[in-house]
């Protein structure tokens, strides 16, 4: 993929608790069963459509382990929208979620935050598996002025929903740069359609 | 867009973590933590002899007993090999990290990456030899011809 990045988006949570699968599932449709650690980070890169225009999202997917936490700075550094994730199944990975988002908060004011909890399929399949509850983190995301969604990488659930909120919310603030980018293919198609009947 | 060989880390970051490390280095010992990521920047400085240090910083660390760290280090081994045009020591780093995960998808990018700027290195080599011979030849021709109106 070539060209520019015109919305950046980083990816924080604890390890493991599944930031890749999301990018994975979200950049090329696709999940893996096998676990392997980020090494750093990853970077992955997609078009999206929104107001009639094409918007390239970038994704940094950063490493949940420690050895990283003082690095990741250098990749939430300027980004427009935070996905900060966190393991339904986990209760402490809400408590690393929050760390990031005062992280966030503190450095990084105009970057928006969105909560992920993920492997939602997991609990569907057992409910007994929960341990963070959704209306808690509805509240918590309303007081931070973030969004939220409950996710399923391995389903696909709310991960397309995810994006196009991020990506609705940015052109929705920055009409102005959004004027600036091409048009998506299919208004353009459309576009030819209409000159011909003239 | 992003590649993890042509990632240039500012020296504003870099200072950063230099200090850090210098500051744990007159205390007398540093870190594991400390010293990654002061290897971690310099690898990805725009300068060789910083990539140089940052080799020798993570060979060390590599060397060290007892560290749950080394896929990491070796990941960064073979980006700072990479950017120092050893690309067969980096392709053995390469190497040995997918004996242990073969399909490690960041591993398997890296590698594409690495014997992409091989292959364009050794074509700006051909190209110059293949010039300085073009530039022999007419030169060869010339003597030639000058040599025929005698």
């Amino acid at each position: 993929m070539s060209g520019k990045v015109d919305l950046k988006v980083v990816m924080l949570g604890q390890i493991s608790c599944g930031k890749t699968s999301v990018v994975e599932r979200f950049i090329y449709n696709r999940f893996n069963n096998n676990y392997q650690n980020t090494i750093g980070a990853a970077f992955g890169a997609r078009y999206l459509d929104v107001q009639g225009k094409r918007i390239c999202l970038g994704l940094w997917d950063t490493a949940g382990s420690e050895r990283y936490e003082a690095m990741s700075r250098i990749y939430y550094r300027d980004a427009k929208a935070a996905v900060i994730c966190y393991d339904i199944t986990n209760s402490k990975s809400l408590d690393r979620a929050k760390f990031w988002v005062s992280e966030l908060q503190r450095s990084e004011e105009s970057c928006k935050l969105y909560l992920c909890g993920t492997k939602l399929d997991v609990v569907q399949d057992d409910p007994h598996r929960r341990q963070v509850d959704y209306h808690d983190v509805n509240d918590y995301a309303e007081q931070i002025c973030g969004k939220f969604f409950e996710t399923s990488s391995k389903t696909g659930h709310n991960i397309e929903e995810l994006f196009a909120c991020i990506v609705e919310e940015y052109a929705e603030d920055n009409a102005e740069i959004i004027a600036t980018l091409d048009k998506s293919t299919i208004i353009l198609k459309e576009e030819n359609k209409s000159k011909r009947c003239c | 867009m992003e590649d993890v060989l042509n990632e240039i880390c500012s020296s504003e970051d870099l200072k950063t973590f230099e200090l850090r490390y210098n500051e744990e280095m007159c205390q007398g010992e540093v870190s594991s933590t400390t010293q990654f990521e002061y290897a971690c920047f310099l690898v990805r400085s725009r300068y060789p002899a910083d990539i140089q240090r940052g080799v020798v910083l993570l060979e060390e660390l590599y060397k060290r007993p007892d560290e749950t760290g080394k896929r990491d280090y070796v990941f960064y081994l073979a980006i700072g090999n990479a950017r120092l045009k050893e690309y067969q020591l980096a392709l053995n780093y390469v190497k040995g990290l997918l004996r242990i995960e073969p399909a490690n998808r960041q591993v398997l990018e890296l590698e594409k990456l690495i014997k992409k700027r091989m292959e364009k290195d050794a074509m700006k080599g051909a190209a110059i030899a293949g010039g300085a011979i073009l530039g022999l030849g007419a030169l060869v021709g010339l003597g030639v011809a000058l040599a025929k109106k005698h």
